[in-house]
């Protein structure tokens, strides 16, 4: 990390090493931390670097490229951000190279789990607390979810980031009080309860946890 | 039984998975999706995702029952042991 953000930068001879120096804060902005289990990570990660080296990315050792850009783009180690509402169920990445912060022993999330059935409330680690300063609001996407989080004093919340006027993102706009203001055409939201003063244009509301300073959101697991 | 196991050389569950038949003495026929090339390349990709419905390794065929990732209990329930 610099004062600039990530530094993602992989020169001919990237080591184990820099990719741990490059993933571990990358992963644990989204709550999670590589495995317990040393042996496994170093595995992982050189596999990773022959990866590298042959296909001129970090793509994820289980998963194939398709040739097709986009979804190729979505096993790009760490590839959290596209998989949070599946990898928090299972507390871990595809491959078990991260697992979620709170879990102490990651020897056992080695190999396969089991998913939840679906519907099973899930809880999704989405920002550092620290990252929310009073008055922010932060899109986030957990799975097909396109959420806002916004903070307002020591309270957090979590709705749909889609206006139901013309689509604005409501997380480009700001939050005033309990409210979360479109930045489109000004329409507000209760962050309590995703009302509107607009009949039958209500948002969807999600439940949020805090806990060890990061914000969880609840969704529900579509499987 | 017939059993083929779809895997990536730079995968550790497929290692593992390859290393568990092995102890079971299971003959299997292997084919390494990312060490091909081309059109048969193309085909082992189609071949998983028709399978198996995504693109994670491994992916073991065993008759007509396919077990995706490394998961001891399914592949022990599918081949007997």
């Amino acid at each position: 990390m610099t004062e600039r953000g990530v530094r993602r930068v992989f020169e001919p001879g990237t080591t184990i090493d820099d990719l741990k120096a490059y993933m571990g804060p990358f992963a644990e902005r989204l709550g999670y931390k590589f495995n317990t289990e040393t042996d496994f990570v170093d595995e992982v990660l050189s596999s990773e670097i022959e990866i590298l080296e042959r296909d001129g990315d970090v793509y994820c050792p289980c998963r194939i490229r398709t040739g097709d850009p986009k979804e190729d783009l979505k096993i790009v180690c760490p590839c959290i951000p596209f998989y949070r509402d599946h990898f928090a169920a299972i507390s871990k990445c595809w491959c078990g190279l991260f697992i979620l912060k709170d879990v102490e022993d990651g020897a056992e999330l080695i190999g396969v789990l089991d998913d939840p059935a679906p519907g099973t409330p899930v809880e999704v680690p989405v920002v550092r607390l620290r990252e929310l300063p009073d008055g922010a609001i932060r899109h986030v996407k957990i799975g097909k979810n396109d959420v806002a989080v916004a903070r307002t004093g020591d309270e957090v919340f979590a709705l749909s980031n889609v206006c139901r006027h013309a689509f604005g993102p409501l997380a480009e706009g700001f939050v005033d009080g309990y409210f979360a203001v479109c930045p489109w055409h000004g329409w507000r939201y209760d962050l309590r309860d995703g009302t509107t003063d607009h009949p039958n244009a209500d948002v969807r509301t999600y439940e949020v946890r805090i806990r060890n300073g990061l914000v969880y959101v609840i969704v529900p697991f579509a499987g | 039984m017939n059993v083929h196991l779809y895997a990536l050389s730079t995968c550790p569950y497929c290692r593992m998975t390859k290393r568990y038949l092995e102890e079971h003495d299971v003959s299997f026929e292997l084919t390494e999706v990312d060490q091909l090339e081309g059109d048969e390349r193309q085909q082992a990709v189609d071949d998983v995702k028709r399978l198996s419905g995504g693109t994670s390794f491994p992916v073991l065929v065993a008759d007509e029952q396919v077990v995706v990732g490394f998961n001891k209990t399914r592949i022990g329930e599918i081949l007997g042991f």
